[in-house]
């Protein structure tokens, strides 16, 4: 679970819409008999997401303009003849609302039929089955056999949107949330509703491809298989994948996400609500993060390089070693670190630095310091870096202040002897990677803490050392976004278990935590299997249930 | 209130006795001695008779199970012999051994969209349950007549696409005769 | 009762089309004399006259101009020249022969409720009418009607032309606003209502073309004048267009309450020798058919008709004889509503295509049984469901031809054939 705290001293973080403020005025309506009290000038259906009950929908989303047009959210209001949609009423005071009468639900079921006679029903090879709309919804509120005997409408498969996003028109219910997302949300306006009747289809105006930073919320949002995102499509079926929440760490906005994995590695990531920090949406870049976690991506062993001869090694071996290099080594010894680790490390290895190797040769490697502080509007900013408030936060709290031309001097006049490197984690966030390289390999002897594998790395021939540290979705921690908002995350999954986070590497290197308690852990915590208890959470688990619990 | 009692009669001696199911056993072994031989006889002489003999010379001769047997998987063709299976995974999903495991890709045919780039069905995990052929929803995957699984090394026991589907005793393989008109009319 | 010339006086007159011609017949007087009364006076001389929308709903066109919100935003008068309901040509005929009259009573209208824009949404395939309207236009700018200070009373009115792409549902009052605004000729979600946010998101009033002719009569004689036509409720007179099996089909002009057979028999000459009635459908297709039993009793007022399970509607009357098979009739109306459904709610959407693709079945001899009733519980499933009225419009056809001529469904559904034209081939529905 994620728990979000501030840290103290910062800016309160900004509110984005949809936050809820406890003062909002109360009004008690009664849904389907019962009294319940909601916020006034709310919607019938924000009412009943307020007061945890159930009602069917398509094209409502509460990220996104009201659009009315999928006619499944009917309710009866008491001295009205007529059944009402729940999304397009405010709610008055006294109001009568039900959803459980006979004629809501025949409503209610046809609305579903109507969706489902020129559906192609090719669940077997679509990506959505398993978090579909269609299939939560029938299960819920349909179970009816169609009457259905036409031939059904054919339209448009596999369309480009763009370089992230598959179109696929017959299954699309046009919903038109995709395209208000563009209009509303990315404001890009490059979707659009062509042609009309059954005949309406999704697409894009000629030579304007669906290309934004945010088009893969378009996917996230569709509630059919409509649009199937390019990078997993066919990659999994979802019931095969288990979720958890954490924090992207593309940038400095940290946005809430959930991850998607099996015991192969991880597969895909989804914006989770929350109003403080990314509202419902998540950017296409930072979707992009969990490739570097896999497997394929990362430095699996320990690997010393000294006079021509390399040697690979267990991390927690090396690490004992260097523990007894570094040990009272003095200034003549330097860290460097980079803003992808959390703040628990940072005070662990800091104080290490500080009292057991007695040194205040620390530096803070900026990445990309032309775009720091650029930001496109929305969500994404130019500081790739999911901690570097966190890291300055800890360097201040330890009275460290070291400039990098401190380090340069120093490497070049032979007064820092041996460097440790903590470095990036997102490797293709750090342009000046090569030259940082260069520039830190005249030292004496270079430690590289690192979780993805770097060829320039693998070439140097000094005296080297590279050492696998843990990702972020294998360590607990917090990280301190942009607006000082601290968010604590758990760990997720193992990938790599012979990397150690930068606190048990202190540890080792203090040789306080002995070889078999890290190993232990390493040892635990490997992928639980799949119980059929948790496909089940996973299949239900879409925002079209009410166990999100952000109503 | 009375307790009801009834007898319960123990078996005896004469009936836990094996020694008549035995005989019995080796009289059809003899009778069937003695009918072979008499059988034999007149083929020697070259006579030909009813051929009752219900024994093979294995492995020279090989028995044939019924073609409902179900032993060994074979993957359905299409028409132009590509694979009927769409790699939809309802077949691992089912599998309670967890023995079958598919790699699906983008079909360059949008019509046909997905496809299984590779299939593969660990024999030694199979428990020869055939949920996997329940579980198919366009008929790509069958259980064979096929039950004779040698194999050297355990590579051989992992059967691929080229195995499951066109293995030569298939002879270029069993057409899944569905067409999607054919499927339409049929409601499937 | 007879057929009455009230709003169509001159319209046989060819000069009438002429600004000039139009003055000659006391054109653009009641303009000047409206432009001399308080606008609230217009608005209620308009409520009493009774006149009621004539473009299909029949709402009361006073009461409407009343919904306008008075916070000072600029407000917009459409006019609904989008005359697509299939059956309806009486706008054509006003915007033909009387172009000047629309203008005069936009005018009128624009000044009761202190608008300073008003637009004409023509209707695409209407390129003659437009072509006639924009030289009144034209001619009324000249004149400086149409401007700045109009006739010096301080009154300043645009009025522009608006063609549209030809789409039915544009005549539905928010999907005009959304294709006069550039965007997808598709209704808007309701509430808010065009009164109060419309066009631009302004206090808009769409009305009819007839609507805003027949103010100029109403400032003319006044409300006790306009209400000597037309029965209590349904005040005035209305132009009727009449097609089908009629022998003079064509726009007449009736005072409303007029008895519908009267009108077939005596305005329109009756049917061809030799036919009987079978069915009229009295307010544009989108209305209930009524069989020509209940037709006897019918008189045309929004009362009457509403009793009936039907609708004035447009005022479009369509006759059918016993030589049409009602499958057939029914298969092109459904045809025609799918072909125009929006493709915004679901409902309308599949439901009109599901319906259009049953009938066709019905009418090419792959009907089954049970298919009649389908399609009731389809209709019933759309009507009332959806953002417009579409959807009822696509419904109710079905629900009134199923349920009256179903001898003729089950029969065709039966024996694969026509039980009126039998085996023979029905002209193929393009699609």
């Amino acid at each position: 679970m994620l728990k979000s705290v501030t840290s103290s001293g910062v800016a309160a973080p900004q509110a984005t819409t949809g936050a809820t403020s406890p003062q909002a005025k109360m009004v008690t309506i009664s849904i389907n008999g019962k009294e319940v009290e909601v916020k006034e000038g709310s919607t019938i259906i924000e009412a009943y997401y307020q007061s945890g009950l159930d009602i069917a929908h398509y094209c409502w989303h509460p990220g996104l303009s009201i659009a009315g047009v999928c006619r499944l959210c009917m309710v009866e209001i008491e001295g009205n003849p007529r059944l009402q949609i729940a999304c397009n009423t405010t709610v008055v005071a006294g109001m009568k609302v039900n959803n459980s009468s006979a004629k809501v639900k025949d409503a209610v079921k046809w609305g579903l039929d109507f969706h489902l006679i020129n559906h192609p029903l090719d669940c077997p090879i679509c990506d959505q089955a398993g978090e579909c709309g269609l299939q939560d919804q029938y299960m819920k509120y349909g179970q009816y056999d169609s009457e259905m005997g036409e031939q059904k409408v054919k339209k448009h498969k596999v369309v480009d949107l763009g370089p992230r996003v598959v179109l696929d028109s017959e299954r699309c219910i046009l919903c038109s949330r995709c395209v208000r997302f563009t209009d509303e949300v990315s404001k890009t306006h490059e979707l659009g509703i062509f042609n009309r009747g059954d005949r309406a289809e999704i697409g894009t105006f000629e030579g304007k491809p669906l290309a934004n930073n945010y088009s893969l919320n378009t996917v996230d949002i569709c509630p059919v298989g409509a649009l199937t995102s390019r990078d997993f499509r066919f990659r999994q079926r979802v019931w095969f994948l288990k979720n958890a929440e954490t924090v992207c760490t593309g940038c400095s906005t940290g946005c809430n996400v959930k991850v998607y994995f099996n015991k192969e590695g991880l597969f895909r990531m989804k914006p989770v609500y929350n109003p403080n920090v990314n509202g419902h949406w998540m950017c296409d870049v930072g979707r992009d993060t969990y490739k570097f976690v896999n497997k394929e991506a990362r430095l699996l062993e320990a690997k010393v390089v000294s006079s021509g001869k390399s040697q690979e090694m267990p991390a927690m071996e090396l690490a004992k070693k260097l523990g007894a290099t570094l040990r009272g080594h003095g200034t003549s010894a330097a860290l460097v670190l980079t803003g992808s680790y959390s703040v628990e490390e940072y005070e662990a290895i800091v104080s290490y630095f500080k009292t057991d190797v007695g040194t205040k040769n620390i530096y803070h490697w900026i990445n990309n310091p032309e775009t720091f502080d650029s930001f496109d509007g929305l969500l994404f900013r130019g500081d790739k870096n999911p901690n570097t408030r966190g890291l300055l936060e800890v360097l201040k709290a330890q009275g460290i202040s070291g400039s990098w031309k401190e380090l340069v001097d120093g490497i070049g006049t032979g007064a820092i002897k041996t460097v440790v490197v903590a470095g990036p984690e997102n490797q293709a966030n750090f342009p000046d990677m090569k030259v940082k390289i260069a520039e830190l390999s005249k030292v004496a002897k270079l430690v590289w803490l690192t979780s993805g594998k770097n060829a320039e790395l693998d070439a140097l021939t000094g005296d080297v050392a590279l050492l696998p540290v843990k990702s972020y979705v294998e360590k607990a921690g917090s990280f301190v976004n942009h607006a000082g908002l601290r968010q604590q995350v758990d760990r997720v999954m193992t990938v790599v278990p012979g990397a150690v986070s930068l606190t048990e590497l202190v540890d080792l290197m203090k040789e306080v935590g002995d070889a078999m308690t890290v190993k232990s852990t390493a040892a635990t915590e490997t992928v639980p299997a799949i119980s059929a208890n948790q496909i089940g959470q996973g299949r239900i688990n879409n925002e079209f249930t009410l166990s999100r619990g952000v109503w | 209130m009375a307790i009801a009692i009834e007898k319960v009669k123990r078996a005896e001696a004469t009936d836990t006795w094996y020694m008549p199911g035995i005989l019995w056993g080796l009289l059809l072994t003899f009778k069937s001695l003695v009918l072979n031989l008499i059988d034999y006889i007149p083929s020697v002489v070259g006579v030909k008779k009813r051929q009752i003999m219900p024994t093979v010379n294995y492995p020279e001769e090989k028995y044939e199970y019924s073609p409902r047997f179900k032993g060994n998987h074979v993957l359905t063709v299409k028409k132009d012999g590509s694979l009927r299976c769409t790699a939809c995974m309802l077949c691992a999903t089912n599998c309670p051994a967890d023995c079958i495991k598919i790699t699906a890709s983008e079909h360059e045919d949008p019509s046909v969209e997905k496809f299984p780039i590779a299939y593969e069905i660990d024999i030694l995990r199979c428990v020869f349950c055939g949920f996997c052929e329940e579980a198919c929803p366009v008929d790509a995957i069958r259980m064979g007549p096929e039950w004779q699984t040698p194999g050297v090394n355990g590579s051989e026991f992992i059967y691929d696409i080229k195995h499951l589907a066109y293995r030569p005793q298939l002879k270029g393989g069993i057409v899944s005769v569905l067409d999607e008109k054919e499927r339409h009319e049929a409601g499937i | 009762m007879a057929e009455i010339k009230y709003l169509s006086e001159h319209y046989a007159k060819p000069e009438y089309q002429t600004l000039d011609g139009y003055k000659k017949f006391g054109g653009y007087e009641m303009l000047a004399k409206a432009l001399k009364m308080e606008p609230q006076k217009i608005i209620d001389e308009v409520k009493a006259s009774g006149l009621r929308g004539r473009g299909g709903a029949g709402f009361a066109t006073g009461v409407k101009w009343g919904f306008l919100p008075n916070n000072g935003e600029p407000r917009y008068l459409l006019c609904n020249a989008d005359e697509s309901e299939p059956g309806t040509f009486k706008d054509r005929v006003m915007m033909e022969r009387a172009p000047h009259q629309l203008i005069e009573g936009m005018l009128i209208s624009a000044f009761a409720i202190k608008s300073n824009k008003a637009y004409i949404y023509i209707r695409g395939e209407y390129m003659g009418p437009a072509a006639i309207l924009e030289k009144a236009i034209a001619e009324a700018k000249a004149a400086g009607l149409i401007g700045k200070n109009i006739l010096g009373a301080g009154f300043d009115c645009e009025l522009d032309l608006y063609l549209g792409a030809g789409a039915y549902i544009c005549g539905e009052e928010t999907g005009m606003i959304s294709s006069l605004e550039g965007l997808k000729g598709q209704p808007k979600l309701k509430p808010p209502f065009p009164a109060v946010q419309g066009y631009l998101r302004k206090p808009t009033i769409v009305n009819n073309v007839e609507t805003l002719a027949a103010v100029v009569p109403i400032i003319r004689d006044g409300a006790a004048g306009y209400r000597k036509y037309g029965t209590e409720k349904s005040a005035g007179t209305k132009l009727f267009s009449i097609s089908g099996n009629v022998n003079k089909p064509g726009t007449y002009e009736v005072p409303l309450g007029y008895p519908l057979m009267d009108l077939i028999n005596i305005e329109c000459g009756g049917l061809k020798p030799g036919r009987k009635l079978k069915a009229v459908v009295p307010g544009g297709s989108s209305a209930p058919v009524l069989t020509a039993e209940e037709c006897k009793t019918a008189t045309l007022d929004y009362e009457c008709l509403a009793q009936l399970g039907s609708m004035l509607g447009s005022g479009a009357i369509i006759v059918i004889d016993d030589s049409n098979c009602m499958v057939d009739v029914l298969s092109t109306i459904s045809h025609f509503y799918h072909h125009e459904s929006c493709g915004q709610c679901t409902p309308c959407r599949e439901g009109t295509g599901w319906m259009e693709r049953i009938i066709h079945g019905i009418v090419h001899g792959h009907g089954s049984e049970g298919e009649v009733d389908l399609l009731l519980k389809i209709a019933d499933n759309m009507k009332g469901r959806t953002i417009c009225a579409l959807s009822d419009a696509a419904a109710l056809p079905v629900l009134s031809f199923v349920t009256k001529f179903r001898d003729e469904f089950e029969y065709f559904i039966r024996e694969k054939k026509s039980k009126v034209r039998g085996g023979q081939i029905y002209a193929q529905i393009s699609h």
